[in-house]
């Protein structure tokens, strides 16, 4: 398992970037995408806004961007249907392959 | 560069059964070099082979099978544009002078593993690719006001036309209502708007100028060439567009030559409805506001000009033949060989074959 693999597991969404140029990398890689220095990891704020969603038999799911401009499909819990834009809470684990949900906040 | 032309071509029925690819391809290809006037194995010194089947060394094991000993043979994957970048190879190897005559095979088994992309963490749990296509759907449908019955016709259209595809995985007629009330994937797509992973081959040979005078007497000329890749997770697109073909497609206008008013006939990849009404966008066909009007217009008049063979909706998609099986659609129509499915007057042609929702587009030009 990677680094990034055992924090989802331990429920941590880790975001990986480039000490040198800042630029975040996602998916996460161990060398930065534009000037090839390596990366390191801080901790999400796990707080994003929905881009786009759909229902698949009772469950949202959607396109939501996290901290830095991270875009990540999940399922979506709300117990209303979810707006464009609206701020959702990220919970991760990791199961075989990553698995992100997210909540609509004040739902 | 030298020219390089489709001097032959042949293909397999598609199918939603597993089937054996190494027979798949045989077939294909045996059907290939018999589409010919007079084709000998020593002729042909390239064979290259575009499958997602993780089985090794299918080159090699084609060109034993077919009796020949090539120069070059190797496989190529490219998800669902796979066919394609195998043909854009063949081309380079070619137009180099590295390789006179090349038969480019595509295969997929329709329950191959191969075909889901697991490195695109950014997909989570929800890899299969219904998800990006209902996130493409609702946001055209937020954007440009399209409707569910013009996505709907998409459908309907591309099974109308592949009714009169002999290699169509299904021959039967959908109505609008028909794809409208099939079952509920998502709240944004019917069964009927998905295309279907299917087994199936399909095979063509590609020739220099020199070689396609003795071997055809109607080669059919690749004039333009765009490729671009974007990135590899869907999620970093931008959802009511695909960059990627946009791009591809100036190049090969540029390339031909051509402006997308020139195009007679085009294939274009509609893994989803959606994805039909976006490429035709894309292309400079019509526009995203228009697209699904434009859709109805050729329903309405049956005329066949987007998707002639049905399109992956309407034929199926063994993702490795794909791409091929769209460029022999374009080559018939070119040599004016369609049968009931043949356009009037086509000059010039067009294939759109993309990947993983769009990060990847492959866009060939071919005249006659």
């Amino acid at each position: 398992m990677t680094f990034f693999e055992e924090q989802l597991e331990q429920g941590i969404f880790q975001i990986c970037y480039c000490r040198k140029c800042n630029y975040t990398i996602w998916p996460p890689k161990e060398i930065c995408h534009k000037c090839y220095s390596k990366s390191d990891w801080k901790k999400s704020t796990n707080i994003g806004k929905i881009l786009e969603f759909s229902k698949k038999a009772s469950m949202y799911f959607g396109l939501i961007e996290i901290d830095n401009g991270i875009r990540i499909l999940g399922d979506i819990s709300s117990t209303s249907t979810p707006k464009i834009g609206q701020s959702v809470r990220m919970n991760v684990s990791f199961n075989s392959k990553p698995n992100y949900s997210f909540i609509v906040e004040n739902n | 560069m030298n020219k390089v032309a489709i001097v032959g071509t042949g293909q397999t029925k598609f199918s939603k059964d597993d089937s054996d690819i190494e027979k798949l391809l045989f077939e294909s290809s045996s059907k290939c070099i018999q589409s010919m006037n007079d084709c000998d194995s020593k002729d042909i010194d390239g064979v290259l082979v575009s499958t997602n089947n993780n089985s090794k060394y299918l080159g090699a094991i084609l060109s034993e099978t077919m009796g020949i000993q090539p120069k070059i043979s190797h496989s190529i994957e490219h998800l669902c544009s796979s066919g394609t970048n195998a043909i854009i190879s063949a081309y380079a190897y070619i137009s180099s002078g590295l390789s006179d005559v090349i038969l480019v095979s595509g295969v997929e088994s329709a329950t191959n593993p191969g075909q889901i992309l697991e490195w695109d963490k950014s997909r989570g749990a929800l890899e299969h690719p219904i998800y990006w296509g209902s996130m493409l759907t609702k946001s055209h449908k937020r954007k440009f006001q399209t409707t569910e019955e013009e996505l709907a016709i998409v459908s309907a259209k591309n099974h109308k036309q592949a009714m009169d595809n002999p290699f169509a995985y299904s021959n039967e007629a959908r109505t609008i209502s028909e794809v409208m009330n099939s079952k509920q994937i998502t709240d944004d797509l019917r069964i009927l708007d998905c295309s279907r992973s299917c087994s199936g081959s399909s095979s063509i040979l590609l020739a220099s100028e020199e070689r396609a005078k003795i071997l055809s007497e109607q080669p059919i000329w690749i004039t333009g060439i765009g490729q671009k890749t974007t990135s590899a997770s869907f999620t970093k697109n931008i959802l009511e567009e695909i960059e990627s073909t946009r791009i591809a497609a100036n190049l090969a206008y540029k390339m031909a030559k051509i402006e997308a008013k020139n195009i007679d006939v085009a294939e274009v990849h509609d893994a989803f409805s959606v994805c039909e009404l976006m490429a035709i966008s894309e292309l400079g066909i019509t526009s995203n506001e228009k697209s699904g009007e434009f859709v109805r217009n050729l329903f309405n008049t049956e005329n066949r000009m987007i998707n002639p063979r049905g399109g992956l909706i309407g034929a199926g998609h063994p993702l490795g033949a794909t791409g091929i099986s769209q460029t022999i659609e374009i080559t018939n129509q070119l040599q004016n060989k369609s049968n009931k499915r043949q356009i009037s007057n086509t000059k010039t042609g067009l294939i759109h074959n993309m990947s993983a929702a769009g990060t990847s587009s492959s866009i060939m030009v071919l005249q006659n």
